[in-house]
């Protein structure tokens, strides 16, 4: 694996050459924060602000969550590591962004730590892929082996509980919700602008935190992403409150897996799973 | 305010026997905005319609409420109802009180309580239902007809001689189906070629009737009345523009491929017509028997050609076509029998199925209309096993038919070819056609040996010196109740009729649905056995279910008429509830023009937003529940009709 110092050299050398040359209009990274170990997303414009360009442990967030604010034709370079590059090709296939339009700076790493926590992120939070399934430029060397163990592991005591205990343990979670919203601000599948949440006629749901509310909001919100999220876990990062949003994504992404054998953002060719029909899909639940 | 009439039907007792009417019919005069509430026996019926009609404008009633069957059975009944009593046809709301209600509990009062809430919800949604105006299209008065057996020949021919102009689309490189490879049809005992022969031709000589052979519908696209169907032309490596049809290729041609025709009992040339009186007459090239193809080298057939007809740099084409309505007569599969080992067929070269029986009866079959072996050998004794994989729980559960009959025709051709030992293994004789009865008298009369019973293996193995090369059939006989050993030449399985292997490729091109077999599914098992749920989509023929030639017939002319009620009008009304989007609340997504079954959402790149072209649009409302910002709603299923009808149901 290579150093990630060396990334960093890599990411200033890469975003300062595509902005020179005009290849980009903005380079999307991380730039420091109040301390080292709370980057902040970035968006370069100028080869001067390169110098502002950090990569370390704890540039944790998904950019690809920044994409679709840009208009259309807008030429960008993105660094992502693995989960961020599947978020990228999950946009592609929701043609909301251009592979051509992109500019994919991929990072191969393993060993980023939760800025809040300072813990090493693994399987039990993301999909703990290695390399970025899709990049134009990489910025380190491939890592051969990534470790063991299944994204889907963490599950197992959730998949143990019966559906008392299941429905118990979620309701408890999500009384916590304060309603910051910060969990659809971070994942770069909710691009609805208004989001249903937002909505006035009707009134899906209440806005204040209320347990009723809160059911709908998350609820709804899983069934959204349902074959959509790419498990990058940033919505679990984000929260305040510690909700573990990223085992009922993980749930939801695994059962959609077994039933479609597609995971999300792994091809640009793919279309979306939750909106395209193919004659061997499984109709089990309807038996 | 509104002014609400709810009118309750008993459906005979189907529904008032499970729901209490007359008090639910109490309750809903008790609702706000309701100003009349009444119950009828039968609502649909000329006095039921009456009774809406005259409380319409006896109590000046601006919406309507009818609780009875499911809107599926008449919504289009009442629409017109209170549309002749001059209220705007969307004003109406059914509540299903049979399907929904009645007939899934016996508990009155559970039924009767859920009947109130779902009339209450009814009310709720009725007081914001909008006026909605009909919508009409141009009707494309052409019409595809997919399969060219004889349920597809016989739609083809009809619909031409109403003048319409129909497109017949087969497969194969010649139209006829299965009929084309049978020798005499039953009961009658008239030859199959001398009566579809003539139809074949008159189908090539009607210039309103293009026939398509070797070709396969790729994609169909539209609605009723305006079909966009896009058609691959198979290549044939044979310029059938040029090809005069002398087939001096087909007898260089040193290429040997299976003869489907003959249910691969012979070979048959690379180059090919499937039998003397294919229509068309001109030949295709099997690509995988072709010595040039496989070798890179021969072209005997290129040398022979004097119009210089043969091309095999030839590729698939494609053609769209359009149309105002189709008919799927794509047919049957038979049951592949190989797979129950019990009767030995593919292990013993005695065992035959159907089909092959067929081909040897057949004067222009592999053996010239003669029953031989393949040993070389005439059979001197024959068991007939009825039920190969019908009426049988672990393959097909239903009766194919068609196999009674064909078996009593087998056994009556080889008495009559072989003068030797015919029995009939069957569970039952079902022979409820007409003439088929008297048609089993015959043969009962005619020395073949009936056995009741469901034959349980065939084997060649026996301790029995008399039964030394034969084969054995064992059956348990019902009617004497003993178990039964026949030593016989040879066995004919009559097996199952299926549906086709790519039915369910074919429901989907065609948005039809399938039953538990696979078998195509009508609207209506009694009132519309030929319509199908995608309107302007018939079916006709075995791919709906097994059936002989007779009430194949009778539906390919029912079909035809079915599709001619379309096309023969200029213009259709179309559904008023259609789907539009805010484009303030478009997230630009496109879930809703990948879901839509019509193609009716399109994407505007300029606005970045859903737009929805209405005269696509059906109103099934997948768009709108597939939206996740809900910037989409049907009109007549608007989010807050919706809404309010829910709340309307949650106060019970």
């Amino acid at each position: 694996m290579t150093n990630i110092k060396q990334i960093e050299e890599n990411l200033k050398r890469e975003a300062k050459r595509l902005l020179e040359s005009k290849e980009v209009s903005v380079v999307l990274a991380y730039a420091r924060g109040y301390d080292e170990h709370h980057p902040l997303p970035y968006a370069a414009r100028t080869a001067g602000e390169v110098g502002n360009l950090i990569f370390n442990e704890y540039c944790t967030y998904n950019l690809a969550r920044y994409l679709t604010k840009y208009p259309p034709k807008t030429k960008i370079a993105i660094a992502v590591k693995a989960a961020d590059s599947r978020a990228v090709v999950q946009l592609i296939q929701e043609e909301k962004v251009k592979k051509e339009d992109l500019v994919i700076l991929g990072i191969p790493f393993i060993g980023m730590k939760d800025p809040k926590t300072g813990e090493e992120i693994d399987q039990k939070t993301t999909c703990h892929m290695a390399n970025p399934v899709l990049y134009d430029i990489l910025l380190g060397e491939e890592i051969r082996d990534a470790g063991a163990g299944s994204p889907y592991d963490v599950l197992a005591e959730l998949e143990a509980m019966d559906q008392a205990a299941r429905w118990s343990f979620w309701e408890k979670e999500f009384s916590k919700c304060i309603r910051c919203f910060a969990c659809r601000k971070a994942c770069p599948m909710c691009y609805c602008d208004p989001c249903f949440m937002d909505a006035s006629r009707p009134r899906w749901a209440d806005k204040s935190p209320t347990a009723d509310g809160n059911l709908m909001y998350h609820l709804t919100r899983f069934y959204h992403l349902a074959g959509r999220c790419i498990d990058c876990g940033e919505c679990s990062r984000a929260c305040p409150m510690d909700i573990p949003l990223h085992l009922f994504h993980k749930k939801m992404a695994k059962e959609c897996e077994t039933m479609f054998g597609q995971a999300a953002g792994m091809k640009i060719d793919d279309k979306p799973v939750m909106v395209n029909y193919g004659n061997q899909d499984s109709d089990e639940m309807l038996k | 305010m509104s002014r609400i009439g709810v009118f309750v039907c008993h459906c005979g007792l189907n529904i008032a026997k499970t729901v209490r009417v007359s008090e639910l019919a109490e309750f809903a005069g008790t609702l706000p905005d309701v100003v009349v509430a009444a119950d009828y026996k039968f609502m649909c019926s000329t006095p039921g319609q009456e009774l809406i009609q005259n409380d319409i404008k006896k109590y000046n009633l601006d919406r309507v409420i009818v609780a009875a069957c499911s809107p599926l059975m008449h919504e289009k009944t009442f629409r017109k109802v209170i549309a002749n009593a001059g209220l705007n046809q969307y004003l109406l709301s059914i509540v299903n009180v049979r399907e929904q209600d009645a007939w899934v509990t016996d508990s009155e009062d559970e039924a009767t309580a859920k009947a109130k809430a779902l009339i209450n919800g009814a009310v709720y949604r009725a007081r914001l239902l909008q006026p909605l105006t009909a919508r009409f299209i141009d009707v494309n008065s052409d019409v595809m007809v997919v399969g060219g057996g004889i349920t597809g020949i016989q739609a083809a021919l009809e619909l031409a001689e109403t003048g319409k102009k129909v497109y017949l689309v087969e497969r194969n490189s010649t139209i006829g189906g299965h009929m084309a490879q049978f020798d005499k049809t039953f009961p009658t005992l008239d030859c199959s070629a001398c009566i579809l022969t003539p139809k074949m031709d008159a189908v090539l000589q009607n210039p309103r009737i293009e026939l398509m052979t070797y070709c396969e519908v790729e994609e169909v696209k539209g609605f009723v009345g305006n079909f966009d169907v896009k058609i691959r032309q198979k290549a044939r490596y044979v310029d059938h523009s040029k090809c005069n049809a002398c087939l001096a290729c087909t007898e260089k041609c040193p290429g040997r491929g299976t003869s489907e025709w003959d249910e691969g009992l012979v070979k048959r040339k690379a180059i090919y017509i499937p039998f003397p009186q294919a229509v068309p007459q001109k030949p295709v090239i099997d690509r995988n028997a072709c010595t040039y193809f496989k070798k890179g080298k021969c072209r005997l057939c290129e040398k022979a050609c004097g119009q210089s007809a043969i091309a095999f740099d030839q590729e698939d084409t494609f053609r769209e076509i359009k149309v105002g309505a189709v008919i799927v007569a794509t047919g049957y599969d038979l049951m592949d029998t190989k797979p129950l080992v019990q009767y030995g067929y593919g292990k013993y070269p005695g065992v035959y199925h159907a089909l092959e029986i067929e081909r040897l009866f057949n004067s222009a079959g592999p053996t010239g209309g003669k029953v031989v072996m393949r040993d070389g050998r005439e059979p001197q004794s024959i068991a007939i096993l009825h039920c190969i994989g019908s009426r049988d729980k672990n393959h097909c559960e239903y009766c194919s038919r068609v196999c009674c009959m064909y078996s009593l025709k087998f056994a009556h051709l080889l008495k009559e070819k072989t003068h030797g030992d015919v029995y009939q293994l069957y569970i039952d004789m079902r022979a409820p056609g007409k003439g088929y009865e008297e048609f089993y008298n015959r043969l009962v009369e005619e020395d073949v040996k009936f056995i009741r019973g469901k034959a349980a293996r065939v084997t060649d193995k026996t301790d029995n010196p008399d039964f030394a090369g034969k084969l054995v059939v064992e059956v348990d006989d019902t009617l004497t109740g003993r178990f039964a050993t026949i030593p016989v030449d040879m066995v004919v399985l009559s097996p199952a009729m299926k549906p086709r292997t790519d039915a369910k490729e074919m429901a989907r091109l065609f948005n039809l649905s399938t039953d538990k077999y696979g078998f195509f599914m009508e609207k209506h098992p009694k009132l519309a056995p030929l319509s199908t749920m995608t309107e302007g989509v018939f079916i006709a023929g075995a791919c709906q279910g097994p059936k002989d030639i007779p009430d194949s017939v009778a539906q390919g002319t029912g079909a035809a008429a079915e599709a001619l009620t379309i096309v023969v009008k200029d213009r259709l009304e179309l559904e008023a509830a259609t789907a539009i989007v805010n484009p303030a609340s478009c997230c630009g997504c496109q879930s809703c023009v990948r879901v839509c079954p019509y193609g009716a959402p399109v994407f505007n790149r300029e606005k970045n937003v859903s737009e929805i072209n209405e005269a696509l649009c059906k109103g099934c409302g997948l768009c709108a529940a597939s939206c996740p910002a809900s910037a989409i709603f049907t009109r007549h299923f608007t989010n807050d009709q919706v809404m309010a009808e829910m709340e309307g149901l949650m106060e019970f």
